[in-house]
């Protein structure tokens, strides 16, 4: 489970979901489609001829006794940005935690329901949590470089799951640290510790880090919100390249810049998606009284 | 008086009283140094590191109660951080919130509180009955006892305050949760961990009951863990009680060679955190 890159996250190996060895660069590209509009009676399903990467059916989510997610149904689109948007406390940040299991770490939080990707149902309890999270990458809100040097911290997800030689390794920091625009500002100062960064910086390398791995999916947790407009900027176009590559799942509290960076966006209000559509006919012609509210500003 | 005369009045007060209360304190501890300096410091020469301890009347030295006093603490702390570092490590990774963790941590607490005599009376039946005779090695367990419960919990405490962010950070990687403690909170939590052991080992390099009826003593040079073995605090408390004059200057010494060196301990603590601040 070390080594190997051709690991299954069912350790019976029933799985479909593999490791696979595609180069970095060596995508497939999925062209943007416009979505039918309201065509799709069931709430939060965009369109049925957009390939579909993850696809949630009624999913509930408990922390403890509280229910912080009601019956969602969602179909995340491949290689493209989707936006979570929705008031403090809606369960935007919950059910991106759902896709990774992270919220596994703390004992009376569970989620029911399914959530599906390549055919396989991610809540399975046969699932390798440690396979599904390096395919499923994650940044959060707060950058957290570990105690490390900047090269290590890139290299350490890495190791674990691919053996690769010295040259190797040097070229996969390098090629993710491009990618996540950061190579020019430490290329020199590679050995330094992490959080010797600035924090839009520190935010990037987590990025890079969570790229490095190769994951299929990133998901991105407010991954602004404790950054200055101009790291804010950088982070964005960010968000923009790595969309031809990645499937990104983003949660942000700025409509704004799920109205940039997204080609869906999703509205949520009070543990439910109340709307789901193309991010252009979200904003500019809600069908929900809601999520004109909200958009708006008048309520939430 | 005005309201605001009468704040500034109660502040200044108040801030004269605390400045009062530091004095208070600090005028002891400058004492207990000064009166350690002077009585002890005179009499320090080559030969307290290369001779033994004298019979009255005659010259000597205290190596043989400092090397004791090393290897019992030594010893100690090869038992003692370990175990408190990797249950601090339990309670702080694993156990937060089982009923266990909450058992441990309550015992842990009333043994970072025992009376030390009570340690060295339970390792004297636990393990030098048993064995038939004093030893360095007891001693050496009864300061680990003491040493544990601190290092648990500094131990706890420091990687308590590696943020949980960090902790999903490394798992949203896919990385093993071994791994995220070996590899990322201990280094987080570093400095504060081994401030905890250097800590632990200036508490128990002082400790003198734990080895009455442990490692008791040895007039003569001994590096045999399994036999009776010198050290400063009981030699110290031996020679301050005898009436030769020549006993009383060497119990000075040792005084003051074992509360220099808790103080340099002290000081190396600071250092090592400095960075982390």
């Amino acid at each position: 489970m070390t080594s190997s890159t051709t690991d299954t996250l069912n350790p019976a190996g029933a799985s479909v979901m593999t490791r696979d060895t595609h180069s970095p660069t060596g995508r497939q590209q999925t062209k943007r489609e416009t979505p039918a509009e309201a065509s799709a009676p069931r709430q939060g399903v965009v369109a049925k001829d957009n390939p579909c990467k993850i696809k949630v059916e009624n999913l509930g989510f408990n922390y403890g006794k509280f229910q912080a997610l009601k019956d969602i149904n969602l179909d995340i689109v491949d290689n493209e940005v989707t936006a979570f948007i929705g008031p403090s406390g809606c369960g935007k940040s919950t059910l991106l935690r759902c896709f990774n299991r992270i919220f596994e770490l703390y004992p009376g939080h569970y989620a029911t329901g399914s959530i599906e990707m390549d055919g396989q149902n991610l809540l399975d309890k046969s699932i390798d949590l440690n396979v599904l999270r390096s395919k499923i990458g994650m940044v959060f809100q707060k950058p957290t470089p570990f105690p490390m040097s900047i090269y290590d911290n890139i290299a350490f997800g890495v190791r674990l799951y691919e053996k690769l030689k010295r040259h190797e390794m040097d070229e996969r920091v390098e090629w993710s640290l491009k990618k996540a625009a950061l190579w020019d500002e430490v290329k020199d100062k590679l050995r330094a510790n992490g959080s010797a960064l600035s924090g839009g910086q520190q935010q990037r390398l987590c990025i890079a880090r969570a790229i490095a791995v190769q994951p299929d999916v990133l998901l991105l947790d407010e991954p602004a919100s404790a950054l200055d407009p101009v790291a804010t900027l950088k982070i964005e176009e960010l968000v923009h390249e790595l969309r031809e590559e990645y499937t990104i799942v983003i949660v942000t509290h700025n409509m704004q810049q799920a109205a940039r960076v997204a080609g869906y966006t999703a509205f949520f209000h009070l543990g439910e998606v109340i709307e789901y559509a193309d991010t252009d006919s979200l904003f500019t012609n809600p069908r929900e009284k809601r999520t004109e509210d909200y958009l708006t500003g008048r309520y939430g | 008086m005005t309201l605001f005369q009468k704040r500034k009045a109660i502040n200044t007060f108040n801030m004269a009283m605390c400045v009062a209360t530091t004095v208070f304190g600090l005028f002891w501890l400058v004492w207990l140094l000064w009166t350690l300096i002077s009585h002890g410091i005179g009499y320090i020469d080559w030969e307290v590191f290369t001779e033994i301890t004298p019979a009255p009347g005659n010259d000597g030295g205290l190596s043989n109660a400092i090397v004791g006093s090393l290897i019992v603490t030594g010893i100690g702390t090869l038992i003692g951080a370990p175990i408190g570092i990797f249950a601090g490590t339990y309670l702080a990774e694993y156990g937060r919130n089982s009923k266990l963790a909450a058992l441990v941590r309550f015992f842990n607490d009333v043994l970072l509180s025992a009376p030390s005599i009570i340690i060295g009376l339970f390792v004297y039946e636990v393990i030098v009955v048993t064995m038939g005779h004093f030893s360095a090695l007891a001693g050496g367990i009864a300061l680990s006892l003491i040493m544990i419960p601190l290092n648990v919990r500094i131990t706890e405490n420091m990687m308590r305050l590696v943020s949980d962010q960090m902790r999903e950070a490394a798992a949203a990687l896919g990385i093993p949760r071994w791994k995220v403690i070996t590899r990322i909170i201990y280094r987080a939590a570093l400095s504060g961990i081994i401030t905890g052991v250097i800590l632990g080992i200036a508490r128990i390099a002082g400790e003198t009951a734990p080895l009455l009826f442990t490692a008791l003593n040895n007039n003569f040079f001994s590096t045999d863990v399994l036999g009776p073995i010198a050290n400063l605090p009981i030699m110290i408390f031996q020679f301050a009680l005898s009436p030769y004059e020549d006993w009383h200057h060497l119990a000075w010494v040792g005084a003051f060679l074992i509360t220099f060196t808790i103080l340099a301990l002290n000081v190396l603590v600071r250092l090592v955190l400095r960075p982390s601040k």
